[in-house]
């Protein structure tokens, strides 16, 4: 149920030619130039993830693909965990889309993928491809929210944010309001009551977006509005998964006495704070941190954990593995 | 908690130097100048707040010509307790050892302290400790060889174990050559045997449970009467329990640990004194989690051991430690 085959709607007949032809009339001959035309191709990157049952030959048939086109391999990972048959690998390269155009290069994927049964085959072509379309879901605390805005202003952030949805009312002069305001981010206050959550409302906003990201929601999504939307959606927890589950991780880990504080970024399953982990990082407490430093630590690491995770998802680098792990790249 | 160690060490320092001869060196007069060798000493305090405590203590070091070169104060926000740790040399002739125990001891009245501990590393003699483990003996083995190497502060009084070892083997080769005594403790679900535990660590300062694996009663830990320190190859509160490396495996986390603590009643539920994690990937299998989680083991119990021994480790609340 992991990451969804977005592939397939990021057709774009992109055949941006470089304008780099290097016409020369003249007979002046520099050395090394010949008379006729030579072109430059502009050459774009492009990553691709796949997964399938191991078999000898899957590196060969891929590389082989990307290659036979053109393309030039600069990174490769693979890797087959022991004792288990399944087969993960994600490659960087880049192609010249005049000589692989972006709809071939899905179909020649394809090929391959079908060849060998992938429960996964990716391919992103991140200058021509859509960015991925998000919507970002908190309730009252907003730091993790005002991040990731700011982080998608600053460009770090490749998605296309498509609203944010809360159940917590903001007033139009706050910070966030503003900003949302000025850059055109429709902002949904649905609340929610103990009876009803209103997933069905959340749904149809978010039912064109490519995954979710839950910034600080507090209200626990059901099995039926995660089957419903079918698509990833990714939580940050301010807390070392699998302690302090629930509400108040930084006040839990305070009264337990621990070292070490953490922030745990995961996709989203029934149960709460128990999906797959993506990614986590921690920091040092001691016997001098109070509860608000406690806090305070736990929203900077959510911050950058959070991220990460979204990054690392965007590139193509989160898989799934088994029932309860990933594969990060 | 940390138990008063310091009665027990009345022995004095003999570092005079005399100078008799005549010959005239600048600076050093004729008559006999003596230049003391001043020692290290650590003192910690534990009372409730009140104004002035800093100044008694720090007084009663001055006024014996000790010279504090270290001093941590800790007043927790919104509670009325008092944490120092001071580390100051003496010159023992001035100030000898007795002395010094009466000194802080008049203090620790003054104020009703908790606890008020004074150690002075040359003269003291070391903590006696047991060890005690089951199979698993990578980090007794991690212990014996830092002990060797005068890294770890300690007498080992003994060893432990509810497996039997064969006397060809490192550890019992290793123990034999340096005279401590190793017990076989077999223990069955019925009979933990912990009286003929309790009775060959009876003289020990504090116990280090190195992978034992039997949980000790509520008892036993009051009939001990001294601090108990666990290892825990996990990052505590998760993977409580056996084979907490497989637990996180199982679990697929990111980053794995290890957790020293204070035994308690309740398994691997006692204050915490130090934590140290790595990262794990999908690149790791059961094996080299199990390898990370050893490796962590064996520096965070050896880490906790020294800030123990070091007088760094303090109670806080019913379930944490000041750690200075």
């Amino acid at each position: 149920m992991m990451i969804r085959r977005v592939s397939t709607n990021s057709c774009l007949s992109a055949t941006a030619f470089g304008s780099f032809m290097k016409w020369s009339f003249n007979s002046s001959k520099f050395h090394g130039e010949s008379l006729d035309s030579s072109v430059s191709p502009l050459l774009v990157p492009g990553v691709h993830v796949f997964h399938c049952p191991d078999v000898v030959g899957i590196v060969a048939k891929l590389s082989d693909c990307i290659a036979a086109k053109g393309g030039n391999i600069l990174g490769y990972d693979v890797f087959v965990p022991e004792n288990k048959n399944v087969f993960y690998s994600r490659s960087e390269f880049i192609f010249d889309p005049v000589k692989w155009p972006r709809r071939q290069m899905g179909e020649d994927f394809q090929t391959i993928a079908q060849k060998f049964n992938a429960m996964s085959s990716v391919v992103r072509v991140p200058s021509l491809d859509p960015k991925y379309k998000i919507a970002l879901l908190l309730s009252k605390q907003d730091h993790c929210l005002v991040e990731m805005l700011h982080k998608w202003q600053d460009g770090k952030l490749p998605v296309d944010i498509t609203c944010v949805i809360s159940n917590h009312e903001r007033a139009p002069n706050t910070h966030i309001m503003r900003f949302l305001q000025r850059h055109g981010i429709s902002y949904h206050y649905l609340p929610t009551t103990d009876q009803n959550k209103i997933e069905e409302e959340i749904l149809e906003l978010v039912k064109d977006t490519d995954f979710l990201v839950l910034a600080r929601y507090m209200q626990l999504l059901s099995g039926n509005f995660l089957k419903g939307y079918g698509k990833d959606v990714i939580n940050i927890h301010h807390g070392l998964l699998p302690s302090f589950k629930g509400r108040s991780p930084a006040k839990q880990a305070f009264d337990a006495g621990v070292k070490l504080i953490g922030a745990t970024t995961h996709f989203v399953t029934e149960e709460l704070d128990s999906g797959p982990i993506i990614e986590q990082m921690v920091e040092r407490v001691s016997h001098r941190d109070n509860l608000r430093s406690f806090v305070q630590k736990s929203e900077d690491l959510e911050k950058k954990c959070l991220m990460k995770a979204i990054k690392s998802y965007c590139e193509l680098r989160v898989l799934p593995y088994g029932t309860q792990k990933t594969v990060v790249f």
